[in-house]
């Protein structure tokens, strides 16, 4: 059952790489494939929601030999949101007909690797998916762009590979200091760990998720990648790929060293900080829709680490919900940026009133909750930082709003009618997170739930 | 042997990013191929221990870890793939701009916007 | 640009290096030995064909066209060999026979699934190398005489 969502896409990946993916049959038999996958996704999610974790050792091995895949509510809520966003993207691209020969197998393998990551317990297995779904992303960001993107996907894979082998590297020393791969007992091991090397493990970690996420102080990639990128291609980027980050964070912060995460709270809150003000002064001073939401992501970044600061449950419910919302947020707003006509401004606006927090948006949802986290961890500065935040947010969208939609251009055809469907659709899922929020809260609770009851606090 | 291997990593994971802050892209390809390979060192020293080979052990002999071997040729072959996608990247970079240095690349990029400013001031 | 010895050598060299990588791959499951190192192996025996003759003359000789279809092979096969036992409720990647159970051998080869699985690794690897050479070197060939 855990393998189902897994097995599916890269078998048929494996089979529409030989294809050619600019015919409309194997573009199609691709998002037929992610429909299927997300069912899958649905029903292991509401198996995990009724009866708890699923755990399955690979190869028929005994517990502690073959390779842990465990599915437990965090896992499977990351790995839906993701798979629902690269479905999203990809039949965007398939519609206003940007597909390339390769573009539907890419997109399947990053499912693979995204559903791989979120679902194993096992954390060198974790970095073989996160290097699978990277690999694939590199080379959807060189994918339909003009040459000069080329410098751009350069950049992005030369400094996310730097993240990925720190990263690695401190797996080496998570198996070093502990013996085991295997999550679950990394988590009680690293309790007994001498602090000094547990807090070089837990530095390497953050900064190969930070780099991941896009934070501020690891973010010079980002700009140019999602500002240059087809839009279906900067939505997989920061919808689906930067969840790696978020997730990252959460379980290696969180679950596996949640001692670690406490000491430095006071650090991450000031990068997140940081992350939310630096991204968003430079919003405002952009004038491209795509290069103001690109440093709109890295402020977004900055709220889920802020939330991760915080901790506890209220704090670990607000990071995951924040994620979410902001994973849907993005993947409206860089679909609707690259589409023109009717509905599509509406779409847009609802898009910016997330990111901004105002009903009756999904995005509102997630800033309650951050807000309730602010206020439980007392910190007045932390509720001012929310409020500015989001001001400054409101200020640039509405910038480009104004910019992109209330000024007659001329000769700008309408997108396809199904292109601009799409774009309504994905608004109206963020709408109905806004209007009928209590699935995403218990969604929230449950993943903090998890995280709390691994990190044994 | 720990701290033998230990300033072996460094050296390598340093010569590696000292590379990657050079401006000719094909030295950044071989950066992060040393910084891969200081990783995969790491890897293979986290779990030192002396044995026999754990496939083919010889009777009563001690046998050496397994799993870090196996992660180690996991991380080989991850490396691998990587090193091969950059270099397909940079090629394509050469091709489209007859150049794999990062300052002409960007000087050839602020001529594009600057460009592209004078026609929307045209405009 | 490459002289008679190197051509020579290139030739002679081939047909070993593909029976050393053939001879690394079975033996990996009673000596030290895997897939990978084996389609680096076989891999390289291809380089050095490229290097020596140029990209036309290897196209003629060697079946190298089909170089992207042997990866997929080898990534479908790999894939069969981990996901197919799910079919009959075993746990993916459980490999056949189980421990201590009866092996067929053929010759000193042992019948295992892993074996199966590492074939694929194998041709994944070989397939993907010759084709990034390939693609590089007919890149590089059509951009010096168009």
């Amino acid at each position: 059952m855990v393998y189902a969502p897994l097995a599916l896409p890269w078998l048929l990946a494996a089979g529409l790489a030989a294809l050619d993916g600019r015919r409309r049959s194997v573009g199609w038999v691709a998002a037929g494939t992610l429909t299927v996958h997300l069912a899958a996704l649905a029903w292991l999610g509401l198996d995990v929601f009724l009866d708890g974790p699923r755990e399955t050792v690979t190869g028929g091995w005994p517990a502690g030999i073959g390779i842990v895949l465990r599915a437990d509510a965090l896992g499977v809520a990351f790995a839906f949101v993701s798979s629902l966003v690269l479905l999203l993207a990809l039949v965007y691209e398939l519609q206003s007909g940007g597909s390339s020969r390769t573009f539907p197998a890419l997109v399947l393998f990053l499912a693979a690797g995204l559903t791989g990551l979120f679902l194993t317990g096992d954390v060198f297995s974790f970095f073989v998916f996160f290097e699978l779904s990277m690999m694939a992303s590199y080379v959807l960001s060189a994918h339909g762009g003009e040459a000069r993107q080329l410098g751009a996907a350069f950049i992005f894979a030369v400094v996310n590979l730097l993240g990925s082998f720190v990263f690695l590297i401190s797996v080496a020393a998570i198996y070093h200091v502990t013996g085991t791969l295997e999550m679950a007992a990394v988590a009680e091991r690293m309790t007994l760990v001498e602090p000094a090397s547990a807090i070089a493990i837990a530095v390497s970690v953050f900064v190969a998720f930070g780099v991941k996420l896009g934070l501020f102080p690891f973010h010079f990639w980002l700009p140019p990648i999602y500002a240059g990128a087809r839009p279906a291609v900067a939505a997989i980027l920061s919808g689906a790929v930067a969840n790696i980050g978020a997730y990252g964070l959460l379980r290696f912060g969180a679950g596996l060293l949640p001692l670690e995460l406490e000491l430095t709270a006071g650090a991450l809150a000031v990068l997140g900080a940081a992350s939310i003000v630096y991204g968003s002064a430079q919003a405002l001073s952009r004038r491209a829709t795509a290069e103001v939401l690109a440093y709109s992501s890295i402020g977004q970044a900055g709220y889920i680490l802020v939330a991760l600061a915080v901790g506890g449950r209220v704090g670990y419910a607000a990071a995951v919900v924040y994620a979410v919302a902001n994973s849907l947020n993005k993947v409206l707003l860089f679909l609707a940026a690259g589409a023109r006509g009717p509905l599509v401004g509406g779409a847009f606006a609802l898009g910016a009133l997330s990111v901004v927090g105002l009903p009756p948006s999904g995005g509102f949802v997630a800033k309650v909750e951050l807000f309730l986290a602010g206020l439980e961890a007392g910190s007045a500065v932390l509720v001012a930082l929310i409020v500015v935040g989001s001001l400054l947010s409101f200020v640039y969208m509405f910038q480009i709003y104004q910019h992109d939609y209330w000024r007659a251009r001329p000769a700008e055809p309408a997108s396809r009618t199904s292109v601009r469907l799409l774009v309504f659709a994905v608004a109206l899922l963020v709408l109905a997170a806004g209007v009928w929020p209590e699935p995403l809260l218990l969604l929230g609770e449950r993943c903090a739930d998890v995280l709390l009851a691994e990190g044994g606090g | 042997m720990t701290v033998l291997t230990a300033g072996v990593v460094a050296v390598i994971f340093g010569s590696g990013a000292y590379l990657l802050l050079k401006p000719d892209l094909f030295r950044v390809v071989v950066g992060i191929v040393l910084v891969s390979n200081a990783a995969t060192l790491a890897l293979m020293a986290s779990g030192l221990s002396r044995g026999d080979p754990p496939i083919a052990p010889g009777a009563g002999a001690e046998v050496s870890d397994p799993l870090v071997q196996a992660m180690t040729l996991t991380a080989i072959v991850i490396g691998f793939g990587v090193a091969v996608l950059l270099l397909a990247l940079v090629y394509r970079i050469y091709t489209s701009h007859s150049t794999v240095d990062l300052d002409e690349l960007s000087q050839a990029e602020a001529r594009h916007e600057a460009e592209l400013e004078r026609e929307q001031v045209e405009v | 640009m490459t002289g008679v010895l190197t051509e020579a050598v290139a030739r002679l060299l081939l047909a070993p290096s593909l029976i050393l990588a053939a001879a690394i791959l079975v033996k990996g499951y009673s000596d030290v030995g895997d897939g990978f190192t084996a389609g680096v192996v076989a891999g390289l025996a291809v380089l050095l064909q490229y290097a020596a003759f140029g990209y036309r003359r290897v196209e003629r000789v060697l079946p190298v066209r089909a170089a992207v279809g042997v990866a997929l092979a080898g990534l479908a096969l790999a894939l069969a060999v981990a996901f197919v036992p799910l079919l009959w409720g075993a746990e993916a990647v459980t490999h056949y026979p189980r421990p201590a159970e009866h092996v067929v051998h053929v010759g000193t080869v042992e019948l295992l699934t892993a074996v199966a699985f590492d074939v694929g690794v194998f041709l994944l690897v070989l397939g993907m190398s010759v084709g990034a050479v390939d693609a590089f070197a007919r890149a590089a060939g059509e951009r010096r005489e168009p």
